[in-house]
């Protein structure tokens, strides 16, 4: 009882565990972030996959997308922190959340490397398949995330 | 009316297999989410062109031309998710103020549709020629506004537990 008093006050400690909307506020930006982020990725994937913005090449895209991209991902990720600072310890031992973070890094690893250079070669060779990967990852991630709220919903640390 | 409407669908074996279905309910919510993902940026852009912030150096023509199609297989995928969903848990929507106003929201989208359509959205040659004008400036603005408030009434949903019946206390007005 004392350790569950702990962990409440805990909790209770982060300022935006003070009120209750400040999670789905939260989420809100969440969303309009990767919306931006994940939509602009996606413009440059459909292109290379010969789907939507024909008339532009793929460089044009990731070019004219690069700030759009990079600020819908700097909201989401901060947002991100946000939420998982609400819960640390649920965040730290739910499956689903692990996945997506190993997801998200090989995302964004992926978005700036290799996604970037062939959409900037143009005539890219495997343009199909890097597409292909690219939206795969972000599929992953955001299974992941809405998985993170379906597994183990009440999962304890106290319980391990 | 709509009430026992709602009741009937999400008693047929079909919703009531997917309200039961342990991980098939999320799958879909996670597809609701890679719609948004995957097709929300299209909507994005094109209004973010309109008010000049995104794609200035391409025509106007080429953002709404090229993504009108592809937009509406992302609403549909949404559309088909969301109604799963809906069908689920009819009952509580039925009663979720947050639901009511994201179908008012989406009502607001048919209007500024059919209220821009002649005046922005078949003109996208005419500003290539002229430069954009105020109103369509306007349209991309409400746009944005409604699509975003769109998807936080969304999340908002998920937020509201039964009691049943308090929101048709609060909104009974609405007689819906």
């Amino acid at each position: 009882m004392i350790e569950f008093n702990a962990r409440a006050m805990l909790l209770i400690e982060n300022p935006l565990n003070a009120s209750p909307l400040s999670f789905p506020i939260l989420e809100c930006f969440h969303i309009v972030g990767f919306a931006f982020s994940v939509g602009t990725i996606a413009l440059v994937d459909f292109r290379l996959l010969g789907w939507g913005m024909r008339r532009e090449t793929p460089s044009q895209i990731a070019k004219d997308t690069f700030f759009w991209t990079l600020g819908g991902l700097i909201l989401m990720v901060l947002s991100g922190l946000m939420l998982f600072s609400s819960d640390p310890d649920m965040y730290y031992l739910n499956y689903a959340f692990d996945l997506k973070m190993v997801f998200l890094v090989l995302a964004i690893v992926f978005n700036y490397t290799i996604h970037r250079k062939t959409a900037m070669s143009d005539a890219p060779t495997s343009g199909k398949l890097v597409a292909c990967v690219s939206l795969g990852l972000w599929m992953c991630v955001i299974f992941g995330g809405i998985f993170i709220g379906f597994l183990n919903p009440t999962l304890d640390i106290h319980q391990i | 009316m709509l009430l026992s409407f709602a009741l009937r669908i999400q008693a047929t074996d079909f919703f009531t297999y997917l309200r039961g279905s342990g991980y098939v309910y999320p799958a879909i919510l996670s597809l609701h989410m890679v719609a948004i993902a995957f097709f929300g940026g299209m909507i994005l852009m094109t209004d973010m062109r309109l008010l000049g912030l995104a794609f200035t150096r391409r025509p106007v023509a080429d953002l709404m031309d090229q993504l009108r199609v592809p937009k509406r297989y992302g609403f549909l995928l949404a559309a088909t998710c969301g109604l799963l969903m809906l069908g689920c848990k009819a009952e509580e929507y039925y009663y979720n103020a947050f639901f009511r106003a994201k179908v008012a929201l989406l009502i607001l989208v048919v209007v500024h549709a059919l209220a821009f359509r002649g005046s922005v959205y078949n003109r996208a040659a005419e500003f290539d020629r002229d430069g954009v004008p105020g109103r369509a400036k306007l349209a991309a603005a409400l746009s944005l506004l409604l699509w975003i408030g769109i998807a936080c009434m969304g999340r908002g949903i998920g937020y509201i537990e039964p009691p049943f019946g308090i929101h048709a206390q609060l909104f009974g007005f609405l007689h819906l």
